[in-house]
């Protein structure tokens, strides 16, 4: 464990190194701004309330997971691998003495950490910006649905992390890991649209599924699909990713 | 040590392809509800219109400002497609608080419909053998299916929100409910725009919103019966908005659908004694061609008017003369008359002969005239059945004289 430890803390050490942390922040920033320019423009201009202080946070969650969260999870998790391909850093890294499921499983933690980071950054903000610019709707209640939106919101997009790794692993060159991640998640969204009966088999539409822990009759076959789905996507991509990783020579 | 490491691999994927294989088969394998919902709603309209014998729709409809009734309406529908009857009543109660009643019966060989103010059935005999449809299923119609498609990619992942209650008796409820929560944003945003056009503060008696509009509560309910038919509808939409005096008004809009007395209808002929009664015979259907064109051919025309002195002055007539009309081609004359007074006008005036053939409506020609000047003008002309005038439209700028294309009869 503790030699996990000392792997995991490497990880993330070179990720907070990369200054990647301080573009995520950025970039969740500047959505939430403009995103709630938009609102005010919206409510001075027409008239519409746009959104409550409450449901600003589920507006940006429901914008972000669909859009710059996937892009910046593919970004982070690229880097924890390709670039250390590309570098030769991982030969470095493989001296060590933690063998390789080690370092795998800590790289993925690295990425989690890092998801779970954005989306606290963007769940502090927004809600800040919620309370600061819009008409006051705060309950418990809703403050409660808030954070649970954004915790289950988490496990999507591990598993998207994970196909992601999964690809990092198959073509070695970062830029092209990228390409096909985003080619791969719009044709994913596309055919969700198109083969709408089956949209729930696509990785893409459980980005979204956090409405589903909203509903006002709860759910739990739905979720329960969804939560099984998503773990058997989870399992096979890190296993897969793994047996790529540590066939790979380097 | 290698070996072992490679079947715990091989494991591990395996489950996690069993997870979602069975998953995702129970997935497409089990109907969602969203999907059973319009297998009712198709189940319905197919009977509706194939099946059933006899059936009674009921929908209301209501529209509240705070809990207080704005405006509401009742229709009460009895259809019995065995014997081609059906009648209907409704109840309307508008914003301005007038209320409207109306009742309408019909079958094979007379319609009669009851008027409200005078107290009064009119009872029209049909002469032709029409078949008053009573039901025609929207899924049979042209581009139903493309309409679905699109219906359901706008659904989109909201359709997870359509819950399903089965009962022991085989019957459904299905219902589903969105709060502002899960609206899409910018759904939410586009009704309000939408509705907040509605409440714009022309009508008196509707709340002027301005401020701080939005959908707060979507709700749908439905019974599908054993058999798959819906037997009933509910659907509820709160939107909630603020006046120019920070007032804050909720808005309920509630539909209810309701379908009895399947294969139990009976519709009754309206007992007419001692009512007021006006009898009427039906019009000769119009079909969609003229039978006989040749009550067409004569002169027909038109006054030419130019403002003068802040008045209309009639300075002369057009004519459009038809010589010679049959089911295929109308030949005749176009020319314009002026007063003596105004023979200045009469240089722009024209005059042409024409030769159309009819479109295969018959009732519509388009032919192409030079003037003089060596332009090509185009001319349509239809025939209007109903108020037995010709419509004939010169595509061109009439400048500062007033005329339109309508041209009636001249009679001796």
């Amino acid at each position: 464990m503790a030699v996990f430890q000392a792997a995991l803390i490497n990880e993330i050490e070179k990720l907070y190194k990369k200054k990647k942390v301080m573009v995520a922040i950025f970039i969740s920033l500047a959505v939430i701004v403009v995103g709630q320019l938009i609102i005010v423009g919206m409510r001075t201009g027409f008239g519409l309330r746009g959104v409550g202080s409450v449901e600003f946070p589920i507006l940006v969650l429901s914008v972000v997971v669909n859009t710059i969260l996937p892009l910046l999870t593919a970004l982070v998790a690229i880097d924890c691998f390709s670039s250390e391909f590309s570098n030769n850093m991982m030969r470095v890294t493989l001296t060590r003495p933690v063998s390789r499921f080690k370092i795998f499983t800590a790289k993925v933690t690295t990425i989690v950490i890092f998801i779970l980071f954005n989306l606290f950054v963007l769940f502090a903000f927004s809600l800040l910006a919620g309370f600061l610019f819009n008409a006051n709707s705060a309950t418990v209640a809703g403050f409660f649905k808030i954070v649970l939106s954004y915790s289950v919101s988490l496990i999507p997009m591990i598993v998207l992390a994970l196909g992601i790794v999964f690809l990092a692993n198959i073509f070695k060159n970062g830029t092209s890991v990228f390409f096909v991640s985003i080619l791969g998640f719009l044709i994913l969204k596309a055919g969700a649209v198109l083969f709408s009966q089956y949209s729930s088999l696509f990785i893409t539409s459980q980005l979204d599924w956090y409405n589903l822990w909203l509903a006002s009759s709860f759910p739990f076959s739905r979720i329960g699909h969804q939560l099984l789905i998503m773990l058997g996507y989870g399992i096979m991509f890190f296993t897969a990713g793994y047996y790529l990783f540590d066939k790979k020579e380097y | 040590m290698k070996l072992k490491k490679k079947t715990v691999m091989l494991i591990s994927f395996s489950i996690g392809a069993l997870l979602f294989a069975s998953t995702a088969l129970a997935d497409i394998v089990s109907k969602s509800g969203y999907e059973q919902l319009k297998d009712g709603l198709k189940t319905t309209a197919e009977k509706c219109s194939e099946e059933l014998d006899s059936f009674t729709i009921d929908i209301s409809m209501e529209v509240k400002n705070n809990g207080e009734t704005l405006m509401s309406s009742n229709d009460v529908s009895k259809i019995d497609r065995d014997n081609n009857t059906q009648e209907s009543l409704s109840n309307q109660k508008s914003i301005n608080g007038d209320n409207y009643n109306s009742y309408n019966y019909s079958d094979d060989k007379v319609r009669i419909r009851w008027n409200e103010d005078q107290d009064t059935y009119y009872v029209t005999e049909l002469i032709s053998e029409s078949s008053p449809t009573n039901f025609v299923n929207p899924f049979d119609e042209q581009g139903a299916e493309d309409v679905e498609r699109i219906m359901d990619a706008v659904v989109g992942s909201l359709k997870d929100h359509v819950m399903v209650k089965e009962n022991p008796d085989g019957s459904k409820e299905i219902s589903g409910s969105l709060s502002e929560m899960q609206i899409p944003a910018l759904i939410n945003a586009v009704s309000s725009f939408q509705l907040k056009q509605e409440f714009n503060g022309r009508q008196s008696a509707l709340p002027h919103l301005t401020q701080d509009i939005f959908v707060k509560e979507v709700s749908g309910k439905s019974l599908i019966n054993s058999d798959g038919l819906m037997e009933s509808m509910l659907g509820t939409a709160i939107l909630s908005g603020k006046d120019k005096q920070g007032q804050t008004h909720e808005l309920s809009f509630e539909v209810l659908m309701k379908m009895s007395d399947i294969n139990n209808t009976e519709v009754m002929k309206p007992d007419l004694t001692g009512k007021k009664v006006v009898n009427d015979v039906e019009r000769p259907g119009y079909g969609p061609e003229i039978n006989n064109p040749e009550k067409f051919q004569g002169l027909f025309k038109n006054d030419i008017l130019i403002e003068k002195d802040g008045k209309y002055v009639k300075i002369g007539e057009r004519f459009v003369e038809i010589t010679n009309i049959d089911d295929s081609s109308i030949v005749g004359r176009y020319y314009e008359e002026y007063r003596t007074d105004y023979e200045q006008y009469a240089a722009i005036s024209q005059e042409f002969k024409f030769d159309a053939n009819f479109e295969n409506d018959k009732r519509q020609a388009n032919f192409e005239y030079s003037t003089e000047a060596g332009n090509t003008t185009n001319v349509n002309i239809y025939l209007d059945e109903y108020l037995g005038k010709v419509n004939f439209h010169i595509n061109q700028d009439s400048g500062n004289v007033l005329y339109d294309s309508m041209f009636s009869r001249v009679f001796d």
